[in-house]
Parts: structure tokens; sequence; C-alpha cells
């Protein structure tokens, strides 16, 4: 028999009577938009529907690749495998250069696959992996001609490697010749590259030689890279006509759009003959190139929707600058493969990247981008430098200036720092990310050691702000002797220029967000850096916001509680907590959809097409994974304030809760609102809430990925769902006390406390001492939901909170 | 007169309101609102404000 590949239902030769075997490549997140962002909304119908198309369209057999960072490969194959094998007809193709996602495919495929697929880049042993699984399962394999050395770009070097490739699969793992598809790789003739002018003629060439030097074997192309950078309505000419060449070369499939395939016998004689000159670097009459004669040829045809092409000396340059800007990632290996003939690594990263970059930065700080849009851009960032980085020197890696960044001791939020950790190393700099919770000795100790330029430190809690402003005096001490930035949401300006500045000898600077923090660094480096100052024009202020002229009234009547004492709620459905949800803060602030220099329109679509989508996928996912796991303990304690504390009690125990009070009028104090002994004594409530450990591990796993984005949004749900969990139980502990007949009517009315009473978050402003967690952990024992107390007081996992519930009508926020 | 949201909390600054916990009187423009006035309920500073329309 003939070698074949088969699905459910059918069998099919790979040799062709009219070659080649046509292998659809759109079910693949790496090369196709559409089915990308299918996967990642978990439109697995969708997905399917892609498939269903290209087989209708005369697919043979589909390509399936789901890899895509963040997204759990396997589970993604398995789902989309179990619904394509009975739906599809044709074969499909395992995409993935896991062995195990592919073991666990071959494992259910009911009939013959083929796995995509081998190479010889790490030396053979993902090969003898999966060369050991082809074998035991019967599947045929494609072969990529990639050796140490990376692509194979000659014939010579292509036909060497698919040899090597031939020995260890069929010498050492007894495959047959026929469960070979050798694909000898495709390189753009459209670049303007000089090195890649002959690049269609030496993958040509390399098809007829594996086909004569190793019998038996089959030869596969991914034909459309050949085209790369040219105009689309021009790539789709040259790409059929290419792949006619290859064909009678002696190819025998070919990975494509199947819907973009062109038969020869459409295409006219003359579009014929310009591709085929530059298929074959012919000279032409004129003295043009065979590539601008093309792209004259083409120009000349029309198509003005499309730009102008680039000229030869700036295509790659200008498409890997735009890649940068736009967030663009698609053939971004071969753009740099292409560049890398012509620079140097280094070169490619400062000459290209950096700017790149740097004007992304300057779009961001003019309005004109948004945070997310940055995200993407790093990403792109990344990746290029990841792919450069083997091919340079430990010396270019030396100079560059290098950062230390920690979120302070007793603060486990990381977000921020891990924003500037972002920025700045994705802009050229050497950052040392060295955590959350770190003391101020080891800041010290690291900074010595790597020899830092630069300490960037960050923290979400008032408590971090005042261990910024103490730890000062101690890096002055041990002369540390460099720049220190401060970020973080208790901060401002004025208490880094009043409170931390005059405290270190050298200059001390607040940056408001993780570009300030750029633009610090710049600062540096040109010998600008200086101290945040901060000039009022008003008397400086002797108050902060909150009520003013109050008299607490001692009068109000204390509720019915409905218990006494601890309980907790498990059995939450996400779904009862989505309507709490602050969307404003979620997009603008937390994601960083901010209005910008954007019309309000603009504004508008931007919510509909991107924002808005994002949020109701999270929020899917957060019931169905499910990401968000809502838990509660809670309680109602009897109570009495006695000066600035208020006494809780519990079981015959009294817990002592002290709490600050403002130094300026009203001068209030949390125990204000509470009845003394002499006037009756009262109650109080205290909740600790968490929506689990999961959804903080998974955008830790993004975020070590280079998922960016993906990071950022996940991490901004989690935080406001948190919050959302916070408002909901608050609300139902107001029923429970019979004091909820004021309910507010939109999100505004919760944040501006439109119903009676208030709660106090450990941590924040009116009771900035995480140090009552002690008492609060007594009282609600949250370790049975799964939350813990780190050595500071801080609750883990950090989509937690807890708060003081206080039912008096005059209670609201203020800040001591 | 426009109104302009925190992006950190939503509150949201009402010109026409003014803001009586930082003693800012009615019909006083976000534009005119003091350097170091913060937002009130999350205390943040006037650049975490969004034109809201």
């Amino acid at each position: 028999m003939k070698p074949s590949v088969s699905s459910l239902y059918q069998a099919i030769e790979i040799c062709q009577d009219i070659p080649p075997l046509l292998i659809g490549e759109r079910c693949n997140t790496n090369g196709s938009k559409q089915f990308r962002e299918m996967l990642l909304a978990d439109d697995f119908d969708g997905c399917l529907k892609v498939a269903l198309d290209q087989e209708a369209q005369g697919a043979q057999v589909l390509d399936i690749c789901t890899a895509y960072a963040g997204r759990d490969e396997k589970a993604d194959l398995i789902r989309l495998f179990k619904m394509l094998i009975p739906a599809v007809k044709i074969p499909l193709m395992i995409d993935s250069t896991q062995a195990d996602c592919v073991a666990a495919i071959l494992k259910l495929y009911p009939g013959r696959c083929i796995i995509n697929s081998i190479n010889l880049e790490d030396g053979g042993a993902n090969l003898h992996r999966i060369c050991t699984l082809a074998k035991k399962y019967g599947a045929a394999v494609i072969a990529l001609t990639i050796n140490k050395n990376g692509m194979a770009m000659t014939a010579d070097e292509k036909v060497e490697t698919a040899a090597q490739i031939y020995h260890l699969a069929v010498d050492e793992h007894g495959l047959r010749p026929g469960d070979l598809l050798f694909d000898p790789l495709t390189f753009t003739i459209g670049s303007g590259d000089e090195t890649l002018k002959d690049a269609a003629i030496q993958t040509l060439t390399a098809i007829r030689r594996i086909k004569t030097q190793l019998p038996g074997v089959h030869t596969l192309l991914g034909v459309s890279n050949i085209s790369f950078g040219l105009r689309p309505a021009a790539r789709k000419i040259l790409n059929s006509v290419f792949l006619h060449e290859a064909v009678e070369a002696g190819l025998d499939a070919a990975i494509i759009d199947i819907a973009k395939v062109i038969p020869l016998a459409q295409i006219g004689r003359q579009d014929r003959e310009v591709c085929l000159d530059l298929i074959y670097n012919r000279q032409s009459a004129t003295d043009k190139t065979p590539l601008l004669a093309f792209i004259d040829y083409f120009e000349a045809q029309g198509d003005q929707k499309q730009q102008v092409q680039e000229t030869r000396e700036t295509a790659s340059e200008k498409a890997m600058h735009q890649m940068i800007v736009k967030g663009n990632k698609d053939g971004l290996e071969d753009v740099l493969t292409i560049l890398l003939r012509r620079y140097g690594p280094l070169e490619i990263i400062n000459t290209i990247l950096v700017p790149a970059m740097r004007y992304v930065g300057e779009l961001f700080g003019r309005g004109e981008i948004l945070l997310p849009f940055v995200l993407q851009s790093a990403e792109v960032m990344k990746r290029s430098v990841a792919f450069l980085e083997p091919f340079m020197d430990k010396a270019d890696q030396s100079a560059r200036l290098k950062i230390l960044l920690a979120t302070v001791q007793g603060d486990v939020h990381d977000i921020g720092k891990n924003l500037v950790d972002i920025i700045l190393s994705n802009n050229g700099y050497r950052v040392y990310n060295l955590g959350i919770k770190v003391p101020a000795e080891t800041i010290i100790e690291k900074a010595r050691e790597y020899a830092v330029d630069i300490v960037g430190l960050s923290g979400l809690l008032v408590k971090s702000a005042i261990v910024m402003q103490e730890s000062m005096a101690q890096y002055r001490q041990a002369k540390l002797n460099v720049p220190i930035l401060l970020g973080g949401a208790a901060l401002t300006q004025k208490f880094v220029a009043e409170s931390c500045v005059p405290q270190y000898d050298q200059p001390v600077v607040y940056c408001r967000d993780a570009f300030a923090g750029l633009k610090a660094v710049r600062d540096f480096e040109q010998g600008k850096l200086t101290s945040t100052v901060f000039a009022s024009s008003a008397p400086k202020a002797v108050s902060a916001p909150g009520p003013k002229n109050i008299e607490i009234d001692p009068t109000n009547p204390v509720p019915a509680t409905p218990f006494l004492g601890q309980r907790s709620v498990t059995d939450i459905d996400p779904a009862r907590i989505y309507p709490y949800v602050n969307e404003q803060a979620l997009f603008r602030g937390r994601w960083g959809y901010r209005r910008g220099k954007t019309s309000a329109q603009e504004y508008q679509k931007l919510m509909q097409d991107t924002v808005i989508p994002i949020y109701e996928t999270l929020k899917k996912r957060g019931i169905e994974e499910p990401l968000i796991q809502p838990k509660v303990t809670y309680g109602y304690f009897k109570c009495y304030s006695q000066g600035n504390s208020l006494i809780v009690e519990d079981n015959g125990q009294q817990y002592e809760f002290r709490f600050p009070r403002q130094e300026f009028a009203p001068h209030l104090c949390i125990a204000d609102f509470y009845k003394s002994k002499d006037q009756g004594g009262d109650i109080t409530g205290f909740f600790v809430v968490t929506v689990g450990h999961r959804i903080g591990q998974m955008a830790k796993a993004l975020f070590e990925k280079d998922a960016y984005h993906d990071y950022l949004m996940l991490h901004g749900f989690g935080v406001e769902v948190t919050d959302a969990l916070a408002e909901y139980w608050h609300e139902v502990m107001r029923q429970e006390l019979g004091i909820a007949q004021q309910r507010p009517n939109d999100t505004i009315g919760f944040v501006t406390q439109q119903y009676q009473g208030s709660r106090y978050g450990f941590g924040y402003p009116s009771c900035p001492d995480l140090g009552a967690h002690e008492f609060v952990f007594k009282l609600l024992r949250p370790e049975a939901i799964g939350v813990t107390l780190t050595e500071n007081m801080e609750m883990v996992p950090e989509q937690t909170t807890s708060a003081i519930i206080a039912h008096h009508p005059q209670a609201k926020y203020f800040a001591v | 007169m426009k109104k302009y949201i925190c992006v950190n909390c939503g509150y949201i600054y009402d010109p026409e309101v003014g803001d009586p916990m930082s003693n800012i009187p009615p019909g006083t423009a976000f534009e005119d609102l003091p350097a170091d006035w913060t937002c009130p309920m999350c205390y943040l500073e006037k650049e975490s404000f969004d034109p809201l329309d």
C-alpha cells in the first residue's frame, strides 16, 4: 500500500495523482489571528468552523496548532481534537514541538496522524522523543531542515541536515522512509535582502536533491513564506507560481491557505513570467533587479488600497519597527532572520528595536496609545531579543545600565513593580527583580552584589510608604550611593519630596508609573536626574479629604446581629459578584484603557471592540474554569470603644484594636463610631474575603512567560473581582443587620458609600496598621478558607481583602 | 463644565457639586482644582483622573 494518512473516515495518499497534497494552515494560533482570537475566547465552535471551512475549500489534511503563551497547549489540543475527530472527514496533523502534547493526541487519534514537526536544533533530544512516539503509534513525521546552527539556508545545508535526520529517524528509530516528510524551508525573496535573492532556487534545488538522495521520503513546504513582505495581491500570485515550480521539482505536500491558491491556468502569462524571473533571480531586459521589476509590474496593476512598497534597503527595518509599534508578532522570526544577515544582533537591538520601543513610550506619553498596547509591543520586543540572544557575545550584554527592583518589606503587591520591569528590560536595561517583601538589608546587599546603577522600590500599602520613608536613613548609612526611584499607590509627589528626599544623599525620585520610571532612568543616563520637588501654591494643607465639622451622634440604635461569632461561606457563584465590579476602575485604572487623547466616540469603540470582549471572556472563565473561587469568613461581635481603641469580645476573650486618630480637625478615629461601655456597648462586624489562589498563580505564570498583556488583564480582573466580593459581602452584612434600607443604585453610589455605615480595610488610610490582622485571624480563622498571614501580617493569596464593618450612619472613609 | 472620573476608584468629580470633603466649593472646574487636591475616596492625585463624556 502506498504511504497514506487517515482519519476516522478515510485514508488519503501522501503522493497524490495530482500533487501536491493540500494541507490547510489556518487552524494555527501562530499563523492565523482569527483562529488565535477564537481560541483565546474559548470559542471552540469557532475553531471547529475554521477547520470545516478549509475542508469545504478542498483541504486534504488540516494542520492544528494551539501553542500560545499563557494557554494550556495540551488541554486545548485535546479539547479541539476531540471535537474535530468526529466532525472532520479528512486526516489531521498535530502541530506541536512538545512531546507530551504529541503523545496525548496520538493516544486519542483514531487514524494515522502526521506530526509537525522534528528538527535538529537541540542536537536531537526532542527528535528522539518524537520519533519514539511516531514509531509506537505509526505516525508520519514532518522534519524541518534546522540544525544546531539554525535554519539551513543553502541547498547543501538543507540536504545535509535532511540526511542527518533521515539517518536518525530511519536507521536508529526504525521509521520507514515513507513516514518522513522533509520541509527544506522557504525564505522570502520579497525583502530585497541580497543574501536571500536566490532563496527560492536553494529551496527548489533542495527538494530535487532530497528526493533523489533519500529515496522513498516525501517533501513538504510552507509555501507562503516565499513572498513575505510583499503586497497581498502580488503574494497570492507569486505563491501560486512558486507552488507550481516546487511541485515540478518534486514537492509532495504543501501547507497553505487553501482559499488563496490560484490555479496556474488562471494566471496570465506575463504575470507568470515576472514571478519566474523573481523566483529564479533572472535579470530582465531592463537594468532593474528582478524584485524591483516584480514590484513595479504589480504596482502598475493597481491595487491602490495597499500601501506603496518600501525601498528594498529599508523594507525589513521598517517592517520590524512597525511590528514593535503595532505589537504584531506574525512572521517576527522571518524578519529577524533577514535582518541578521545584514546586522549584528546588538546592532538590531540598538538601532531598530530600542528606538521602536522608545517611540512606543513617546506615543504613550502623549496619550496616543494605552498601556495594554504598550505591553503587546513589549512582548514583541521580548521575543525578538530572545531570538537574537543566542547570536550575541557575553560582552554585548555587560554594557547595559543595571537597575534593581523590589517590592518593599511587608508588601506582597507586585503588579506595579513588574510593569516597571517589563518596560525597563524591554527598553534595553538590565533589571534585577528581587520580588516581593524584600527587606532593606537584602536590597543593600544585592545592590552591591550586582553593582546596580539605580534602585527602584515599590509598594501598594500605606504602610509601604512609611517603610520607604523609614528605610531612607538605612540606605544613607549603608552608603548605597545610587539614586532611588519610588513608586506605589500610597505615594504622592509631596510625600516623596518632603518625607523621603531629605533623608538620603542621592536623588530620590517619585515615579507615578512605569514610564516615569523609564524617564528617570534616561535622565540618569544623561546626568540630569534630580530629586523630586514639590511646591504647592496653596498654603501647606493641614487636613486630608474626609468628613468636616462632624460630631458623632452617640444615640444611634445598635442593630440586632443575626448571630454572634464566626461563620464561613464557600459556595458563592461568581456571577453573584460580577454586578458589583467597578468596571470603570477595572478598565481605566487596573487595565490602563484610559480616555487619553481619543475622542469620546473612539473611546466608545475601543470599549465595544476590545475591552468589553476581554472582560466578558474573563467573566466566563471566572465561572467555568473556575478562575474565581469566592470564599468568605465573617462574623459579628460585641464590642465597646475606649478612647482610640475598640475592645472586641469573643468567647470570653477580649481583643483590643488600637486605631490612629487624625492629627487635624475633625480628629476622627474609627473607635469614635462605636459606643463606649458606659453608653451600653455596641456591635461590630469583620470579614475576610478571597477569590482564591488560582487567579494569582495563573497571572504569575503569564508574567513568567512574558505574556505581559494577558498578565495585566488577568491580574486587574482579580483585583477588581476581589473588591466586588467585598462590596457584595458588605451589602449582605448590612441586610443581615437590618440597615440596608438605603441602597446605592449605581457603581458611583457604592464608591461614595451611599449606604449606612462603612468598612475600613486594614492597611488602608483609616487604619494603615496591618498588625490588627493578628486579632482578625483569631476571630475569623480565615485559614479555613485558604487564607494565611505572612510574617509581616499581610494576607496570602494576594487577591484577598479584609475589613471591619461599622454600622454607624456617620461612619465614612477618612484618612489619618 | 466637564466631569472627571478617578481611574483608580471610579469617583466622579462633578464641578457642579465641587468636593465638600476637601472644601472645594460648587462651580469649581476640574482644571481649577489646587495642585495638591486628591481624590476624596482613594487619595490619588489629579493625574489619575480621566475626562468623562
